[in-house]
């Protein structure tokens, strides 16, 4: 390891030992350093980031201890954890005269969203991939089909949906109905509600992992196939033992993707059930924003997107963190 | 790659051809009906006139009298969709070209500050961009609100350039905030796909450059940009669907009202008190939708290089 | 005008866990205006790195460079007046090739435009690529490319040129023809050039004087026949010559060399230079070697042949003291390419006195070197 005293003797006597060209040099004056220099292009975009992103953070960390609720400017004196305590037990908060409710509902629909879209998508964006992986024709024709509700909007596919899944007019009712089978409501019924979200989601996703496991497979050489095949396995055998194991980097990169999209998932909700989605189906997404913009309770509202920014954080650190190490970044 | 001519052992069918790819082809062309249905109903039933639409086929084109239930062909839907969300659209775009054009902008310059001029610490300061890709927009709303509501005074600053420019209103400064937002949040994507860009650039090039004479601004403004073209092309394409489609930020910062843009129109269109009026609704989404989607299909190549990095 | 020094130049690379790698140890060069001095030796001996210094592309540890007369340690690339041929061209693929030779003079000059016009279309011609000059890189080849680049750096009439390995992306007829052509055009633009490369036949041919470099130690900086007639130590004598040098290490044994194979006797010259050492290492070049069918005396030897190398001007042939071995020890013979020699046969091979080298056989120091006693020989080294 660097030895500080070594160090500091060569900076002293003027000399450095740098392995990258045009780093600081002997007596290399402040002004004239790469990094100072390139600074015109890197430092307002870095502000820019600073400021909107890791300041508001940080801002709303902060707003999260207050007791804001919206009447004046918040009260940055009195700063404690009460939100926190009332989003996990509930209970009356000294800003509100109501019973709050905690988010584990929330928190729970969430998790169970998250983790079913982001299952169902990828093993439908695996199979997607194999199956264009073919050498077929139109090849092209079908990439951009599957990718298509990828370029909408989520208000316009809460829109689509809403439709399909309308009891008397829509698609699947009317498909259910000539099966004999009566007309479900699906998107008012706590028990299908979820799924039907889920299922919509994944309808407008899965494309997003198809292209990923498609250039993950194509970047698997052919002999890999050709020797499984020559050594007898069978095609179901061949891909789950051989193919799908080296897909590992492919399907964490598009498990971070989705999950962080899924935890994202409030326009899709808010443009199907506004403010309300009902207990079934509220995510912590939707419950942030009704606290903090239809309830007024806008500190509250604060804690409880710190929540589900830890969550992000959560899954996204360990990634970047891999990444860093091996030098993909 | 994949085991895709046939082999002796394939059952052929009828047609000469191997069961296998037959099967294949049903699965991959089921798979498609699948992704387009939803899409298919919406413009069949956005075709429809309101008023003799029954929803018994939603999938079949309105061929009244030919085909009874369908309902009767009219562009009245869509014609209502494109008055009523007429504002919607301008504001989007509004929105849209600034925003994209400077997150472009910024994240080419950044990318080139952070990777092809290369000093000590510069990855550190990337991480901290790439990592602005996965907040989730919960987090920081409450601050924007406030920062753009109590904080910066850009409602009064805005109001005398909305005064001596014509078109400008007092309200768009709403959407100067939207601007100003989406470029901060779009620049950690639009810095990690040029950063992946220049990394491929050639080293010896650029000191060859450095020897030439030119400065780290030259170098940029001589070498690197013209060949970014194709990166700008994707993303572009990318944030303009991106910031196109927003509701979130839009709803928070902007808020419903005369600067609301389309995606917010749209949430609250075709529903009234008599009822939901879905061939409106289904007009209305694909007016929304129209320019994303146009941009990818004309340009859907360069877009799936952009979702997949 | 325009000399390049290097004064104990040394880099030191510091890697992320703490290790430093000395990648230029303490070498000391001086090129004169208008000499081509190539920098040779193996992959990883510190030359490209030496090379990047000059040019500014890395900094100096310890040491002084120095363009002119004047310091050059701190100066950016831009201001040393340096040009530099990379070994990939390194051409901007989005410019023509008229605009690519104009970029250093629009960038490092207040040149007006169409005095840059001018100088670009004359170097152009006489580069020979004056049609290609509205020509993008990716529709050249690979000779023209590297003209092109050739040109960029010639058209700024620099102090000074540095080649990085150009010629080692060519085909070798192409690589032949090239080399000839670099130096005409070196000689006639009379600027000082370090050019770096890992090919002996390169440095040979081409330099006024070879630099050559192991493990970032310099090793020996001569005209390439010095080098080759007189090397400083046994990494000079077996780099430089193709087919290599032979080592033999032996005993010393009362004036005369003891090996495994065979006995080695040593005129008084070359006992005193081998002194009172234990061990020498015997090198002789495959040249001075003379394989006979039969014959005797001092110095001759019987041995078989293993391989015969036909290369038509020549036959390299691999001989062996033991024939029925699996992979037998060899070493190298070449003899004239009209002779008849097959493998297994029974010659006699004569190392003749005056053409023996004696190394050190712990430091590869040379003791001794061959004699130059033919006037003709004597005369190209003075």
């Amino acid at each position: 390891m660097h030895n500080p005293l070594t160090i500091l003797r060569r900076r002293l006597r003027g000399r450095d030992a740098r392995t990258d060209g045009g780093a600081t040099e002997d007596g290399e004056s402040f002004l004239s350093r790469e990094s100072v220099r390139s600074a015109p292009f890197w430092l307002p975009p870095a502000l820019l980031i600073g400021v909107f992103v890791y300041g508001a953070i940080g801002w709303n960390v902060l707003l999260s201890l207050t007791d804001f609720t919206g009447l004046g400017t918040p009260d940055y004196g009195s700063l404690d954890f009460e939100n926190y305590v009332v989003a996990f037990q509930g209970g009356t908060p000294s800003w509100s005269e109501l019973t709050v409710d905690p988010i584990w509902n929330s928190l729970q629909n969430t998790v169970v969203l998250v983790v079913g879209f982001a299952a169902v998508c990828l093993v439908l964006g695996l199979l997607l991939a194999i199956l264009v992986d073919q050498e077929i024709r139109f090849e092209n024709t079908f990439r951009t089909i599957y990718l298509l509700p990828m370029s909408l909007s989520f208000v316009v596919t809460a829109k689509f949906w809403l439709y399909m899944y309308n009891p008397q007019t829509g698609l699947i009712n009317i498909a259910l109905g000539a099966f004999g089978f009566g007309p479900v409501e699906i998107v008012q019924n706590p028990d299908l509600k979820l799924a039907a979200i889920a299922f919509a989601l994944v309808w407008q996703f899965s494309g997003y992992a198809m292209v990923v496991y498609l250039a993950g497979l194509r970047a698997i050489p052919d002999s890999h196939f050709e020797a499984a095949r020559v050594d007898g396995a069978s095609t179901v055998k061949m891909y789950w033992r051989v193919i799908i194991p080296q897909l590992r980097t492919a399907t964490v990169s598009a498990l971070v993707v989705l999950t962080v999209f899924a935890l994202k998932a409030f326009d899709f909700l808010f443009s199907m059930y506004g403010y309300q989605p009902g207990p079934s189906a509220d995510i912590l997404a939707t419950r942030m924003v009704r606290e903090a913009y239809s309830n007024g309770n806008w500190a509250y509202g604060s804690a409880i997107a710190v929540v589900l920014f830890l969550m992000a954080l959560a899954i996204v650190s360990p990634y970047i963190y891999s990444q860093y190490k091996r030098g993909a970044l | 790659m994949s085991f895709g001519t046939s082999t002796d052992e394939e059952t052929e069918t009828g047609t000469g051809y191997p069961l296998r790819r037959v099967v294949l082809y049903i699965t991959l062309v089921a798979m498609g009906a699948f992704y387009l249905i939803p899409i298919e109903t919406g413009v069949m039933t956005s075709l429809t006139s309101p008023g003799s639409y029954t929803g018994q086929f939603p999938y079949l084109p309105p061929l009244e009298p030919l085909l009874s239930g369908t309902g009767e062909f009219s562009l009245q839907p869509w014609q209502t969709a494109v008055d009523l969300l007429g504002q919607g659209l301008v504001n989007s775009v509004i929105l849209v070209v600034p925003a994209t054009i400077l997150s472009g902008l910024l994240g080419s310059m950044a990318a080139y500050g952070l990777t092809t001029v290369s000093w000590r610490g510069q990855i550190a300061i990337y991480i901290t961009f790439v990592a602005g890709i996965f907040i989730p927009y919960q987090a920081v709303l409450v601050p924007l609100t406030q920062f753009w509501y109590n904080v910066v005074p850009l409602r009064t600053a805005f109001q005398p350039v909305a005064y001596w420019v014509p078109f400008i209103q007092n309200y768009h400064w709403k959407l100067v905030a939207l601007i100003v937002t989406h470029t901060a949040y779009g620049l950690p994507i639009c810095t990690l796909l040029f950063r992946a860009h220049y990394k491929k650039l050639s080293d010896e090039m650029i000191e060859a450059a450095r020897l030439d004479g030119a400065s780290i601004y030259r170098i940029y403004r001589r070498i690197i940009l013209p060949l970014s073209v194709p990166m700008f092309a994707v993303v572009f394409i990318y944030q303009f669907t991106q910031i196109w489609n927003d509701l979130l930020f839009a709803l928070t910062i902007v808020q419903f009202g005369d600067a609301s843009v389309v995606t917010q129109e749209l949430v609250g269109l075709g529903v009234s008190q008599s009822g939901t009026n879905f061939p409106l609704r289904m007009a209305g989404a694909l007016v929304a939708a129209l320019p994303t989607l146009l941009v990818y299909v004309l340009f859907g190549e360069k877009f799936a290089k952009g979702v997949a990095a | 005008m325009a000399k390049l020094t290097l004064d104990n130049v040394t880099k030191v690379f510091t890697e992320d866990d703490g290790n430093e790698i000395v990648a230029v140890d303490d070498v000391n060069i001086d090129i004169d205006d208008g000499e081509f001095l190539v920098l040779v030796g193996p992959s990883g001996c510190g030359k490209s790195t030496t090379l990047r210094m000059i040019a500014g592309l890395e900094t100096v540890t310890s040491g002084e460079i120095s363009l002119g007369g004047e310091r050059i340690n701190e100066k950016p690339p831009a201001e040393r007046d340096i040009a530099m041929v990379f070994q990939s061209y390194a051409l901007y693929p989005h410019m023509t090739v008229r605009e690519n030779m104009s970029f250093g003079l629009e960038e490092s000059t207040d040149m007006p435009d169409d005095e840059i016009a001018s100088h670009v279309e004359e170097t152009a011609e006489m580069m020979g690529i004056g049609e290609l000059l509205d020509r993008k890189p990716a529709d050249l080849s690979g000779g023209q490319q590297q003209r092109v680049a050739l040109g960029r750096a010639i058209v700024r009439d620099p102090e000074a040129f540095l080649m990085d390995e150009p010629l080692s992306n060519l085909d070798a007829k192409l690589r032949a023809t090239m080399r000839t052509e670099l130096q005409r055009l070196q000689a006639e633009l009379g600027v000082a050039t370090v050019y770096v490369t890992h090919d002996q036949t390169e440095a040979m041919t081409m330099g006024d004087r070879i630099a050559i470099l192991d493990d970032g130690v310099l090793q020996q900086v001569g005209t390439p026949l010095e080098c080759y007639h007189t090397p400083r130590n046994q990494f000079v004598a077996g780099f430089i010559g193709e087919p290599s040098m032979n080592f033999f290490e032996m005993d010393v044994r009362d004036g005369r060399l003891v090996g495994d194979r065979f006995e080695y006797e040593l005129t008084p010259a070359q006992r005193d230079a081998v002194g009172d050492a234990d061990r020498a290492t015997l090198g002789v070049r495959p040249e001075d070697i003379s394989v006979d069918t039969e014959g005797g005396g001092s110095h001759a030897y019987d041995v078989f042949v293993d391989v015969v190398e036909p290369r038509g001007d020549e036959n390299t042939t691999h001989l062996t003291f033991d024939p029925g071995v699996e992979e037998p020890e060899t070493f190298t013979a070449t003899i004239s390419g009209l002779r008849h020699i097959q493998a297994g046969e029974a010659v006699v091979a004569t190392l003749p006195p005056e053409s023996v080298h004696l190394f050190d056989a712990e430091t590869g120091t040379a003791l001794h070197n061959r004699s130059l006693e033919t006037a003709e020989v004597t005369e190209q080294l003075t």
